[in-house]
This record gives C-alpha cells, sequence and structure tokens, in this order.
C-alpha cells in the first residue's frame, strides 16, 4: 500500500487525535460533560431512597385515640411530621406552598363515632404532582391507617371476651414481596443504570457528527478524502478510530464507576457486561454516523442527534413501560442504542439470567454498527463536495 | 433601542437555526413527550401464577388480581423454574406463588401466606404489582375477617358488618396520579428555558462566526450596551409570545393535564423566569464560538436540570451541594413555582419565595452579562486605539 507521511489510514488516524486534542470543545464533549454526569447522577441519589417526607397531620378530634395515630404517623420513618395545622384549609395552603407533600386529615368526634358505631371517615390527601415523594407518603399513610384500625379491632374483640391470637383474625391473607435484584428498593440503582448509558449514547451521536459536519463546514472533508485515497471507508474509520478508544474507555469506565464503586447490583458476568459496553459505544456511533450520512448537514444533523438524544431519555423506556404506551410510539423504543443496552444490562446484571435470553439484544447492536455502511455513498459524495448551509 | 430591536428581528427572522429553536423547540417537544406518557397510569403489567395450592381460594384469589386494572395474569406454570423462565423471557415481570395450605390455613385461622417476586427493572411495574395484590389482598382478608367474626361472635356488631373505620385517599394536584401528568408541567419549564438559552446563545455563536470570517459585523448597531440588551431581550419576548402561548394553554389542553392557577399570575411569575434565562443565555453566548457548538455543550444540561429540578428526585433528599446548584438554576425555581400554581392552585403569594428568587437570579445574570459585554467592548475599543496609534507612527 502506498503509505507516504501525510496520506494513508495511519495520517488519518494522526490528524484526527490531534484535532481531539487541540480543540476544548472535545475535552468538554467527551471527558468533562460525561463524567460529570455519571457523578452527577449516582451522587444525586446516594441515600437511595428519600425517606422523611414532610408530611402533616391534622388532628380534629384531640382525643386519646387521635393522639395515638399522631404518635404512630410521627414515628414512621418515611414521614417527617412538618406540622400540625388546626383546619384543613391551613394544611391545604401549606401543601401549596411545598412545605409538606400531604397529610392526614382525623375527623371531629373520631373516637366517639368510633366506638359508638358511627363508622368515622379516616381521610388522607397526598399531592401527586410530586410522584416519587407522595407516592412514599401514600404507603407510609396507608399502613398507618391500617395500623390503626388493626388497633381498635383488637380492642372491641378484647371487649368482648376474645382473647385468642387476633393477628390472623385482622389478617387473614398475607402475601409478602420479593424486588428482585433491589430489594431495597434502590432508586439510584434504577435510575442511574439507565441514564448514565443514556447520557453516553447522546454524547457519543453528538461528537460523531460534530466532528464529521466540522469537515464538510469548512471543506476541509476534501482534504480528507484525499488522504483517504479516495475511500470513504478509510476516511471515515481513521477520523472516527480514536474517538471509538476513547469512548470505549470511558463506557468501561462507567460499567466499573456503577457496578464496582456503587455497588449496585451485579449478578451476572463482568465479560458479557463488558462486551455490551464496547458494542454499545460502537451502535452509538454507528447511529451517529448514520444519522449524518443521511443528512450530511452540520446544523441538521446535530439537531437530529440531540433530538433522538434526548428523547431517549423517554422513549427508551427506562421509567414507563414500553407495553403502556401508546403502539405507534412504543415502536420508537426499538430504534435507540441505548435501549439494549438497558435491557442487558436488566438481564446480566440486575437479574443475572443466562446470556441465550439476552441474544437478540446483542444482535441489535450489530443492526446499528452495519447501518452506516448502507448510506456511505452519500457521505461520500457530501465530503467531496462540501456545502455549507446555516 | 429600536433599531436594535428590528435589527435583531430581522437577524432572527434570517437565521433558520435559531427560528427552529424558538419555533420548532416549543412546538414539537411536548407534543412528542406528551404522547410518549400520554397513557398515563401503567395497566396489565404481565404476571404468571404458580398455584400450588389449587383450592377456590386460591383461584379466586388469582381472580381477582387478575381483576385488577394493574395486573394481568398471562397463565399459570406448574413451579418457580417454569415461571422463572417465562420470566427469562421477558414475557413477565412478575410472579405470585401460592403455597400449598392456603385454603387450609384460611381454615384453621391462621394465616395464609403467599409470596410475590417482581422484577425491579422499572419502579412503575413492580408499583402496579404491590397496588393489585395489596388490594385484593385486603379485601378478601376484610371479607374472611367479617366472616369468622360472625361466627365467632355474633355480637359484635360494629365490625360484623363491614369496616368499622372507613380509610379514604385522595389525589392532590394530579388527580389521575399519572406519570404524564406529573413529568409534563415540569418538562415544559425545561423546554422553555433550554429554548431560550439555546437560542440565545446560537446567536452570539452567529455573531462571533461573523466577527471571525469577516472582521466585523455587519449587523451590529453603535448603541448602549444596555440599550443593545435591552432590545435584545424584547425582541426574543415578542418572538417567545406565541411558543410559550401554545405552551402553557394548548400542550395542557390536549393531553388533559391539571390547569388549576390564574393565568395572569402565571404569567407575571414566568416573567422573571424568562428574564433570567436571557441572562443565562447572554453568559453562554461568550463560551460559544461556534453555533453549533451549543449543541455538543448545553444538550446534555437538559437532563442534569431536570434532575436538579427535583421533580423526580425531592429537594429534601439532596446532597446539600447538589441541592446549592440547584438554586442558581433558574429552572428549578420556575419548575417548582409553576408547578404548585398549576397543578395545586396555588396564588402568586404561596409562591412569593420562588418568585422572589427568580427576580433575585435574573438581576444577578443580566448585570453579570451586561458586565461582561461592556468590558468586552472596553477591550474592543482600547485594541482599536492600539491599531491605529499604531497605523499612526507608522
Amino acid at each position: 500500500m502506498y503509505n507516504s507521511d501525510n496520506t494513508g489510514f495511519r495520517a488519518i488516524f494522526r490528524r484526527s487525535v490531534l484535532q481531539l486534542v487541540r480543540r476544548p470543545i472535545y475535552w468538554v464533549g467527551i471527558l468533562l460533560l460525561p463524567l460529570f454526569c455519571f457523578i452527577f447522577l449516582t451522587s444525586l441519589m446516594e441515600s437511595g431512597l428519600p425517606t422523611q417526607v414532610p408530611a402533616a397531620i391534622v388532628d380534629k378530634d384531640g382525643s386519646k385515640l387521635s393522639r395515638e395515630i399522631s404518635q404512630t404517623l410521627a414515628s414512621m420513618q418515611m414521614v417527617k411530621v412538618e406540622a400540625s395545622p388546626e383546619s384543613f384549609s391551613q394544611a391545604r395552603h401549606l401543601m401549596q406552598e411545598g412545605k409538606i407533600f400531604g397529610y392526614f386529615l382525623i375527623p371531629d368526634n373520631y373516637e366517639a363515632d368510633l366506638l359508638a358505631g358511627r363508622k368515622p371517615n379516616i381521610t388522607f390527601y397526598t399531592n401527586m404532582t410530586y410522584f416519587v415523594p407522595a407516592s412514599l407518603l401514600f404507603k407510609t399513610f396507608k399502613t398507618t391507617a391500617l395500623y390503626s384500625k388493626a388497633g381498635v379491632a383488637m380492642q372491641i374483640l378484647q371487649s368482648v371476651g376474645d382473647t385468642g391470637d387476633v393477628a390472623p383474625l385482622l389478617q387473614p391473607i398475607n402475601i409478602s414481596s420479593r424486588p428482585i435484584g433491589n430489594p431495597w428498593l434502590n432508586y439510584g440503582v434504577y435510575l442511574a443504570n439507565s441514564f448514565v448509558p443514556c447520557v453516553l449514547q447522546l454524547m457519543i451521536m453528538l461528537v460523531t457528527c460534530f466532528s464529521l459536519g466540522q469537515e464538510t463546514k469548512y471543506g476541509s472533508s476534501v482534504q480528507l478524502m484525499r488522504m483517504a485515497h479516495g475511500s470513504v471507508v478509510r476516511a471515515v474509520s481513521g477520523k472516527l478510530l480514536p474517538q471509538t478508544i476513547v469512548w470505549m474507555v470511558i463506557a468501561i469506565f462507567m460499567e466499573v464507576w456503577l457496578f464496582k464503586y456503587n455497588h449496585y447490583p451485579m449478578h451476572g458476568s463482568w465479560g458479557w457486561m463488558t462486551l455490551s459496553q464496547v458494542m454499545f459505544v460502537l451502535a452509538a456511533q454507528g447511529m451517529g454516523l448514520f444519522i449524518f450520512c443521511v443528512l450530511p448537514n452540520l446544523r441538521l444533523s446535530l439537531s437530529v442527534s440531540a433530538l433522538i438524544g434526548i428523547l431517549s431519555f423517554s422513549i427508551a423506556a427506562f421509567s414507563f413501560p414500553v407495553e403502556s404506551m401508546y403502539g405507534s410510539i412504543a415502536i420508537f423504543s426499538w430504534i435507540v442504542p441505548t435501549r439494549y443496552n438497558f435491557l442487558i444490562y436488566i438481564d446480566q446484571a440486575l437479574n443475572g439470567i443466562h446470556i441465550y435470553y439476552s441474544r437478540i439484544w446483542f444482535a441489535a447492536y450489530i443492526v446499528f454498527m452495519v447501518l452506516p455502511f448502507t448510506m456511505l455513498w452519500r457521505l461520500k459524495r457530501n465530503l467531496l463536495r462540501p456545502v455549507y448551509s446555516p | 433601542m429600536w433599531r436594535v430591536y428590528c435589527d435583531e428581528f430581522k437577524l432572527v427572522m434570517h437565521d433558520g437555526g435559531i427560528i427552529l429553536f424558538f419555533t420548532f423547540l416549543p412546538l414539537v417537544y411536548p407534543i412528542v413527550y406528551s404522547l410518549i406518557y400520554n397513557p398515563e397510569v401503567v395497566r396489565d403489567v404481565s404476571m404468571v401464577v404458580v398455584d400450588s395450592d389449587a383450592t377456590p381460594l386460591s383461584r379466586e384469589f388469582v381472580r381477582r388480581v387478575n381483576a385488577c386494572p394493574e395486573a394481568h395474569v398471562i397463565g399459570y406454570a406448574a413451579n418457580l423454574e417454569e415461571a422463572r423462565r417465562a420470566m427469562n423471557e421477558h414475557k413477565a415481570y412478575g410472579i405470585l406463588e401460592i403455597p400449598e395450605g392456603f385454603q387450609r390455613n384460611v381454615g384453621r385461622q391462621e394465616v395464609a401466606e403467599g409470596v410475590l417476586y417482581t422484577d425491579m427493572s422499572l419502579m412503575l411495574r413492580y408499583r402496579a404489582f404491590l397496588v393489585a395484590v395489596t388490594n385484593v389482598m385486603q379485601s378478601m382478608g376484610g371479607e374472611i375477617t367479617v366472616q369468622r367474626i360472625n361466627n365467632v361472635n355474633g355480637l359484635v356488631t360494629t365490625i360484623a358488618t363491614g369496616d368499622p373505620m372507613p380509610i379514604h385517599n385522595i389525589s392532590m394536584g394530579n388527580i389521575s396520579g399519572g406519570f404524564d401528568s406529573f413529568i409534563m408541567p415540569g418538562v415544559i419549564v425545561l423546554i422553555l428555558q433550554q429554548c431560550i438559552i439555546l437560542a440565545t446563545g446560537m446567536a452570539g455563536g452567529a455573531r462571533h462566526e461573523r466577527m471571525s470570517s469577516i472582521g466585523y459585523d455587519p449587523l451590529i448597531v453603535s448603541s448602549s450596551t444596555s440599550m443593545t440588551m435591552l432590545g435584545q431581550i424584547l425582541c426574543y419576548i415578542t418572538i417567545l409570545i406565541l411558543p410559550i402561548i401554545f405552551l402553557l394553554h394548548f400542550v395542557p389542553l390536549i393531553f388533559r393535564f391539571p390547569m388549576e392557577g390564574n393565568f395572569i399570575q402565571i404569567y407575571a411569575f414566568l416573567l422573571p423566569f424568562i428574564l433570567s434565562s436571557m441572562g443565562v443565555g447572554f453568559l453562554f453566548q461568550n463560551v460559544v464560538r461556534e453555533r453549533e457548538a451549543v449543541f455538543v455543550l448545553w444538550v446534555v444540561t437538559s437532563i442534569i436540570f431536570l434532575f436538579l429540578s427535583g421533580l423526580t428526585w425531592p429537594l429534601y433528599a439532596m446532597p446539600k451541594f447538589w441541592s446549592w446548584v440547584s438554586d442558581i438554576i433558574p429552572a428549578t425555581w420556575a419548575l417548582e413555582g409553576y408547578t404548585k400554581m398549576n397543578a395545586n392552585g396555588s396564588t402568586l403569594a404561596q409562591v412569593s419565595d420562588c418568585y422572589i428568587n427568580l427576580w433575585i437570579l435574573s438581576i444577578i445574570y443580566l448585570g453579570l452579562a451586561y458586565c461582561i459585554r461592556r468590558w468586552q467592548m472596553h477591550r474592543a475599543a482600547r485594541e482599536k486605539a492600539k491599531e491605529e496609534k499604531y497605523s499612526i507612527a507608522q
């Protein structure tokens, strides 16, 4: 192969490395931002579950029984009773000001009504505008109410002389739940493992499009093609390989960061997870390259990458399950690489099941890698005749 | 100032990229987002049942779980192995195991135990299972209790006639407890901030590019710094009026999000938010040398801001450092105030702390941007003077 100093694959590789090193935007885009996000997302949810949700209790009865309920509630781990307003509207105002996320209302004459069998209503209000704290509060309020109910029932039973074991009587059926893989219900495990790779995908796609787009914007792509002896494959691979290497290091660092340093559940083999990360980098680059092949314009390709990258956080179904979305929307979840990273993580790290069950997800990575090769002819044409339209 | 206003208007109108941010972003993003989450609640999550008891009671239990909107029983498995396989093949996300002796235990007046195994990949699925099984557990348990008490002692009328103490829960704000209504009002605020910052940043990048390619900016109007900034701000606000109306009125109407607030108050509330976002945008202009660089640098911050805002992860549970960081971001305060006003019907007075903080932020950001611009102008003027001196000396 003809190889002088400034043509061929190596020369392109060298040129590309220099570009990466010289422009601060690459340092920020490749190293600083992703690493910041890794640390940010994992440290934000350090506590795992947000305990001590601010709440209030409105005790309009003020009897012995109602005070007991207040005490039970205040002793709950999840709740921090911030205030005891006098009335419903005061509590509502507190909620509107955002000081509390919910409140528990004990009505007037609660004890008297209860003992007389007039069925007093216990009501609790949760502000579902804040999903996570409100859900936790809901659970605690409900438990408290049920405990108090059990206490009342026990008293009544004892008063009529039934002194047997009352527990099975009050709760004849008990279903215990076993959350597989994340028994602590740690929110960080569930969020960081999906969002961190998604950040990586976004940055990979953006940087891929940006670096290629720079060539067409400033017309240096002609020189690039000359260095590659007119082979678009050589040009693109030489251009992107340095990035690939850096991204892979970052992806493996991400894996170590999540599962080793933060001790997120890792029940499967490190080998398969590492393979998944490496293939994920290639798939995301393939996706970015494909977008640039289809839209060889810096502005447009970046816009589309940003659109897909940001929508990936929702469409890849990290929080809202695919099967609950509208069918026509749900199919888009299959066209983002990070979805497969997420699925492999669930199978391999969280649940630790056999690799056989994840085979399709790995195959999907390969599709993303092959995808740009179908459109490279278009890229070639544009690299040779760069047009920049602002 | 009027000339700056007109010139900036022309500049924006001729720049496809900026127009894209000012219009396309606020128009399309909320629609796409809302569509993704619009089913609101998670229903019919698949589960497999291992019924080793096979009695009328266990079957009734399963039937009732299946009848809950949250869960869907896809079938029975002979043993846990088989059920586990169904889970591995991604056909089901939970296993309900009813051990042998379920009905017998009830008959013996003991506790009938069962186990629910759930896949923990998504919190919402776990929540759906938990709600379904707990509800059935309580309602069936209640019936059994009533029966028993009637058998033991017919005198205990308060319990025997049913619930001695009914418990009610009322969800406020987001009444359906749906995911879309929870996340979208926040996302709308965030979209607004990001679109303002990106567009102003891009306008700055475009100016830099013209400066570096031609050497001077043909579109610049000589005017004082404060007047230029004021003109630009007014111009951007004019352009933003339509997108904001769309975001605040139409999107919630289309997707039936909560709309409780007083709109005049909401607009008054959002004004300092828009101003402070523009301040951040003006500051951002100094970093951006090239208009496309805004993508690489700014897009990912949306995710950071979303988390910092305390929408998904409550502020009180955040490490101190991050909650300080979140305090300097306009979207945090705007989101908090807007969701309260919009969903819970708070008045402007009730969110006054957010409102005051937004004004403080906008003063800080615009002030900083003003100082930096003044400094740049001075430097440019000094360099120009130096050059002239140099040329005269020659």
